[in-house]
């Protein structure tokens, strides 16, 4: 009763066969790789853009060398042979695939798929009715092995999934997009593009079998390897696609003066970065001096006065250095405005008094519900003449002495004083819940014998909060600080929401750094400068969690929240 | 916080947190209680003041109960008017009016029709300007009275004796209101709108938003499974390099990869394509971590047994290490589910913001909310058709989420 | 079927330490095999190298003809019984023990009928239904076993199996595991750091130490021709008692000195341990097992051959006593580190702690002195330097 083999099925080809004609599909390979390299050369600059035809040249010269290896290696029945073989052919197939899909317009589909979405909602919805149908049915039937008829039901919601499929597709009406594609398969281009992909696919495919691992003896680290990264690829691949070529490309173009859209580019060095830090003081005997007084090219940041002597404060680049100034007063007002109450709630949560856990819930609602229509919501309740804010005041004004509201309603949105604390109370708002489970969590490793040493000492809860429960939370404040400021520093999206006339708030009062930024590459369509300044705020990020870090490590006395 | 006291005290304490606790609640859920009814109010009604939390719609009656015919006319009162009591209908609200003031009682204001009153040919000198003096029937009596005003006002039949009519300016007439939620601002929201007048439904942007949130969610989910099983449990060469790596990638900023991924699109076509606000996002960092800590955390042999049992790498981690980390899959989708369906700034980058077509909910809102809305009402109707998925999603998957994203991300 | 065969099997870690050194080992087709010795010893690293879970780094890993250092363990047809048992929580018992099967795409008929019987050989048929979390522990190890048996391996592999039972239950399965061994045929390679389980369970028994096989033997062997020091003391329950002594022969006369005491040695053991010729006037360390005690009226031996001491504590045992006293003799040590109770700190006490099995009619205090007769031909004698036994 043995059964090595892995089912029934037969190879249908032997080894010896299979690599050979490897062996013979690596030539091809070269063959294509030398001709993807002349194609490359021979389109002129304004077919293709520069840096997909450099990318084109490139990659075809490794492809090149990448299969003459490959062919001697097999060919040779060198150990590593297999690994060069896998390693090329499966990138190869990735790239081809890519490739291929781009071609046929596989990917601007699933966009234009929306149409289709969108006509067909209806049966959309009945699929994944069925579909949850067929999920709840499974864990019944999970639950209760000894049950029979949760079968049936399984096999309801798979016939009523298939309905509302064929339903779908009828609404749908892919026939457009089915002629494109028949247009774009039958290209020359195209199909040399799949027999590379199919080749490259089975090549893959024929070299990754056990059977072929043996006879290229190799061992098993090196399969772990190989397995490892044929894992990790299709994450990897993303990774490196859309994250680190990106950051590496945003650093590039920040040393350039570079058009958003449309061409022209001018290598600067470091000149933007110059520029966007630039600053210039300069003293004067008029108290409100304007840009005379300055360095060409700068503008009024602000007046001082110190020791009886006028000072103006110029920066070449005013809204972004006013951006700054507003980040900081923001960062230090929302940080404390979102973790103190944090801190205090989540401590009574953490008490296993009833209804706790309805509480957390919805304090962490608003972290949840989109940044868009709180914004919508808070604009209208800031609102001067009809909003609550204001009208809660009124009436708070007419119970208790100390308040004394305005005669009109203030207008907290677009006033230059209070258009950043209104961001302030958004923005608390919306991060409070968020940090007051994470603080529940930090709660969880506070061990319970000290409360119980602390309750036989006879210490009160003021006593109790701030000597037990604030120092053993420090981890815990660390991270919630760090992690709230990050957001704090990038704030953009309330922003835009709420602040009127324009975003950015009345005169520049609600600018931000990204928000300078957007502006900077979408608008102002330099961005270069924009990737500069988007580094600079990375850095200023990055040292405002680095010094966070050490004070973390430094053990700081007072290990609270300040 | 342990140990439970009796006493007076302690139940004074116990009462104050729960009073606390209350108030917290209070302030988060007021501001949706706002937008609900926001939604199902009618446009006019929103810049109300006093504020209220009530949608209200007009009374009316039926068009021939004041003998005339057409569309049910609105009903109000006059508090103003001590005189004047009970319930009269606007049946025009652009009459033409005169305001008298009798000449013995220059501070009353008689309100008639322009055609009433009789001029006697007397003068009258008020402020220096010469008026004429009428003859005006007030209450049965005729006075003598100058004109002091032409306006446009009301026509208002009493409801009760559709005889019974009076001229007013509109403004001394309140509304009688009943509370009547208004549901088709929904369906409104809803449909397509003509591009020329302001605004794009927001149906539209709903399914694109449903279609890309579906496919973010997959492909996270997915990649974040391979992912995390090849760095939890194959040992490969530079596993650690490049797990530090993913865990790096973590601390950059989503604003530094704009404009290079704005590019990256530009090159590939995708710009102004749902694809460039889903395929970029099908693989996350975070969620690779998540799986990998989840992983790593199901003993070794099972996976060892399996492996002794025959089974593929492939086969024990779809068919061994899937099952068992639904709660890591579920807080992961959850996740992912929450970011795709509320991220605005790439959206807004990304997608041309005169195409309804490619939009989703975050970038249609913002337009119907901006800055030059006017319908309001709709407006809501639309926030509140887009927060109301996630905010069920998450009490859904609460008790996976909520543990989850604390104790993960503490490590 | 097939025999496994360790070839100079080394495993090193990075940071030096070698976990095996230099096994060869021989199992043949058919045999139980146990491998036994206290924790770190290397055994279960050995036997996670025939599943193909260790890497070797030196040496020639054979199942049957087939040399499968590289092979992955899904091929090598082999099965392990975890000690935690290692059961797939989310499938059912018979999903579990039908996984192989599932994997290799056999037939589902197939399949049910190979679970169903694997079950009934093991009493499982009416838990087939059942999750793993609704089953004790014994089921589970059964279940875990299950999964072994209905593959039919070459070999089948348990690492500790019953060490997470409790006391009663152990015996039971034990003599199951027995049984199932000799009714299925297959070779077993079983490991277990308790000696009274190897010893009662396997064909042969081989012991380890720091990862270098002692000696490999039936049994009877180990217990009666032990190779070395550790061994003699390994096996056996309670220890062997070693004592260093000087060592007197002359022609057919041997004694013995230490602490105080002489006893002459039958001339038998002279048969036995013929080295012993060659060490006249040298030290020695040797054993006498607690069995090899009686009280002075129950055997016939000379008066030369008792031994008196004081009795430290007596254990009543019902069926015989343990008398424990102690010798003014330092406890003897191999490798800089005491022998016969390794992980025993009162090891370290000065004096040498030996137990004494006697008959249980007898009535033993606490300090009251004790005439133990002494069956001189079955003492071992070993070199209290290299351990090694003096034949």
């Amino acid at each position: 009763m043995r059964f090595r083999d892995r089912g029934p099925r037969e190879p249908r080809v032997t080894v010896a066969t299979g690599i050979r004609m490897v062996t013979i599909w690596h030539l091809f390979g070269v063959a294509a790789g030398v001709t993807s390299m002349l194609l490359a050369s021979r389109t002129g600059d304004d077919e293709l853009p520069v840096a997909i035809k450099l990318l084109m040249q490139v990659f075809s010269i490794v492809v090149t060398v990448a299969h003459v290896v490959a062919a001697y290696g097999t060919f040779r029945g060198l150990r590593r042979a297999r690994t060069v073989s896998l390693v090329t052919n499966y990138l190869l197939f990735v790239v081809a695939g890519s490739a291929l899909l781009h071609q046929v317009g596989a990917f601007t589909a699933i966009g234009k798929f929306g149409t289709g979405l969108n006509k067909a909602f209806l049966p959309f919805l009945v699929i994944v009715v069925g579909l949850l149908w067929v999920l709840v049915a499974g864990q019944l039937l999970s639950n209760r092995p000894h049950a029979t008829g949760p079968t049936a039901l399984r096999k309801a919601g798979w016939g009523l999934a298939a309905i509302a499929a064929v339903w779908f597709v009828i609404a749908a009406d892919p026939s457009g997009m089915l002629s494109t594609l028949a247009d774009r398969i039958t290209q020359p281009l195209t199909i040399g593009t799949a027999i590379v992909t199919v080749g490259a696919g089975m090549a893959t495919r024929f070299m990754w079998q056990r059977r072929v691992a043996v006879h290229f003896g190799t061992s098993a680290a090196e399969e772990q390897t190989l397995s490892g990264l044929a894992f990790l690829s299709p994450n990897l691949i993303g990774f490196m696609f859309f994250f680190a070529g990106p950051l590496l490309f945003s650093l590039v173009v920040s040393f350039f003066e570079w058009k958003t859209t449309g061409t022209g580019r001018t290598f600067v060095g470091i000149d933007n970065y110059v520029r966007a830090m630039s600053l210039d003081i300069s003293s004067t005997d008029v108290a409100n001096a304007g840009n005379e007084v300055l360095k060409p090219g700068y503008q009024v940041l602000m007046h001082l006065d110190w020791f009886g002597q006028n000072w103006v404060l110029g920066a070449r680049d005013v809204e972004f250095w006013i951006s700054l100034r507003n980040i900081f007063i923001f960062l230090v007002l929302a940080v404390p405005a979102s973790v103190l109450p944090a801190l205090v709630l989540s401590s009574i949560l953490a008490s296993r008094l009833p209804g706790m856990k309805v509480f957390r819930a919805i304090y962490f609602v608003p972290s949840v519900a989109g940044v868009i229509g709180v914004a919508i919501i808070w604009g209208q309740l800031f609102q001067s003449t009809v909003g609550w804010i204001n009208y809660v005041i009124l009436r708070a004004g007419e119970i208790l002495p100390f308040v004394d509201p305005p005669a009109e309603g203030h207008p907290w949105v677009s006033s230059n004083s209070t258009a950043l604390l209104s961001m302030v109370v958004v923005f608390a708002w919306m991060n409070f819940g968020f940090n007051t489970v994470l603080y529940l969590a930090g709660h969880q490793s506070i061990p319970k014998e000290l409360y119980e040493a602390a309750d036989i000492d006879g210490a009160n809860v003021w006593q109790v909060f701030r000597r037990i429960t604030v120092p053993q939370l420090r981890n815990t404040t660390f991270y919630v600080l760090i992690t709230t400021s990050i957001l704090a520093l990038q704030l953009f999206d309330i922003v835009w929401i709420l602040s009127t006339p324009e975003p950015g708030g009345p005169n520049n009062a609600t600018t931000t750094p990204v928000l300078a930024l957007y502006e900077e590459a979408f608008q102002g369509n330099n961005q270069g400068y924009a990737s500069a300044l988007a580094w600079v705020l990375f850095l200023i990020i990055f040292g405002f969690t680095f010094a966070q870090f050490r004070q973390q490590k430094d053990g700081a006395t007072s290990g609270g929240v300040s | 916080m342990s140990v439970r006291r009796k006493g007076p005290k302690a139940t004074a304490i116990r009462v104050a947190t729960y009073v606390l606790l209350l108030a917290v609640a209070v302030v988060v859920i007021f501001p949706f209680l706002v937008a609900v009814t926001t939604s199902f109010k009618r446009n006019t009604d929103i810049f109300t003041y006093p504020p209220s939390l009530v949608p209200r719609a007009a009374v009316t009656v039926p068009a021939e109960q004041v003998g005339l015919e057409g569309d049910p006319v609105p009903v109000y009162t006059f508090p103003a008017r001590d005189d004047r009591s009970g319930q009269w209908a606007l049946v025009d609200n652009d009459a033409s009016l005169a305001e008298f003031r009798p000449l013995d009682d220059l501070e009353r204001i008689i309100v008639l029709a322009v055609t009433d009153g009789d001029k006697t040919g007397a003068t009258i000198t008020i402020d220096g300007e010469a008026e004429d003096v009428f003859l005006i029937d007030d209450g049965g009596t005729q006075i003598e009275a100058y004109r002091s005003r032409l306006t446009s006002g009301g026509l208002f039949v009493s409801v009760g004796n559709p005889d019974d009519t009076v001229l007013d300016l509109v403004n001394f007439a309140t509304p009688v209101q009943e509370f009547g939620p208004r549901f088709e601002n929904f369906t409104e929201v809803l449909a397509e709108r003509d591009p020329e007048t302001n605004g794009k439904g927001v149906g539209r942007s709903l399914t694109n938003t449903v279609l890309v949130t579906m496919l973010v969610v997959l492909g996270q989910i997915i990649t974040s499974i391979l992912g995390g099983y090849a760095f939890a449990r194959v040992q490969f060469k530079g596993r650690s390099t490049l797990f530090m790596m993913y865990l790096g990638s973590v601390m950059i900023p989503f604003v530094v990869l704009i404009i290079p991924l704005f590019q990256l699109m530009l090159q590939v076509n995708w710009r102004d394509n749902l694809v460039a606000l889903i395929i970029p996002f099908a693989f996350s960092a975070y969620g690779t971590f998540l799986m990998r800590q989840f992983f790593l955390g199901i003993p070794a042999e099972i996976e060892e047994a399996a492996l002794l049992d025959g089974a593929s790498r492939s086969t024990i981690l779809w068919k061994v290490m899937v099952p068992l980390a639904r709660p890591a899959i579920a807080t992961l989708a959850t996740f992912g589910f929450l970011y795709a369906w509320n991220s605005f700034f790439w959206p807004l980058v990304i997608i041309n913001s005169g195409n309804p077509d490619n939009a989703v909910l975050s970038l249609t809102l913002s337009t119907l909310g901006g800055r030059s809305s006017t319908d309001t009402n709709l407006v809501f109707a639309g926030a509140i058709l887009a927060m109301t998925p996630p905010i069920l999603v998450f009490l859904f998957a609460q008790r996976y989420f909520v543990e989850n994203s604390a104790s993960s991300g503490l490590k | 079927m097939a025999a496994v065969t360790f070839t100079n099997i080394s495993k090193r870690y990075k940071d030096g330490p070698k976990a095996v050194d230099g096994l060869d080992l021989e199992i043949a087709d058919g045999e139980f095999m146990v491998l036994v010795g206290p924790s770190g010893c290397g055994k279960s690293t050995a036997l996670r190298m025939i599943a193909g879970l260790e890497e070797i780094s030196d040496g020639t890993l054979a199942i049957g003809e087939r040399i499968v250092n590289e092979v992955p363990p899904g091929d090598r047809d082999i099965a392990m019984v975890f000690q935690n048992y290692a059961l797939y929580p989310h499938m059912t018992v018979r999903q579990n023990i039908g996984f192989a099967l599932e994997v290799a795409r056999v037939k589902k008929d197939e399949i049910n009928r190979r679970v169903e019987h694997a079950a009934e050989m093991l009493g499982l048929t009416e838990y087939l239904e059942r999750l793993p979390k609704a089953l004790s522990g014994g089921q589970r190890q059964r279940v875990a076993m299950g999964r072994a048996i209905v593959r039919s391996p070459q070999v089948f592999l348990m690492d500790e199996p019953l060490s997470n039972l409790d006391a009663k239950l152990r015996v039971q399965m034990r003599s199951d595991i027995i049984q199932l061994q000799a009714r299925l045929g297959t070779t077993m390679v079983y490991v277990t750091h308790d000696q009274v389980e190897a010893m009662t369970m396997g064909h042969r028994v081989a012991v380890m130490r720091k990862g270098i096989l002692q000696q490999v033997a039936p049994p009877q062997e180990l217990y009666l021709r032990p190779a070395n020091l550790f061994v003699a003391a390994f096996i056996g329950s309670p220890s062997m008692n070693l004592i260093t002594a000087d060592l007197t022969v002359n022609g057919d006369e041997v004694f013995v000195d230490f602490g105080g005491h002489r006893l002459r040695i039958s001339p038998k053991a002279l048969d036995r341990y013929p080295g012993l010729r060659e060490r006249n006037g040298t030290e020695v360390i040797f054993g006498l097992r607690p069995e090899h005690f009686a009280m002075e009226d129950d055997i016939e031996v000379g008066d030369d051959q008792i031994l008196t001491v004081r009795c430290q504590l007596a254990e009543a045992m019902g069926a015989e006593v343990h008398v424990h006293a102690v010798i003014d003799v330092p406890p003897p040590m191999v490798d800089g580190a005491p022998t016969a109770a390794e992980d025993d700190p009162e090891a370290l006490v000065a004096g040498t702690k030996i137990i004494a099995r006697v008959d249980g009619i007898h009535t033993v205090a606490m300090g009251q002195d004790v005439r133990l007769a002494v069956k001189t031909h079955l003492t071992h004698f070993f070199d209290p330097a290299s351990g090694a036994p003096l034949r």
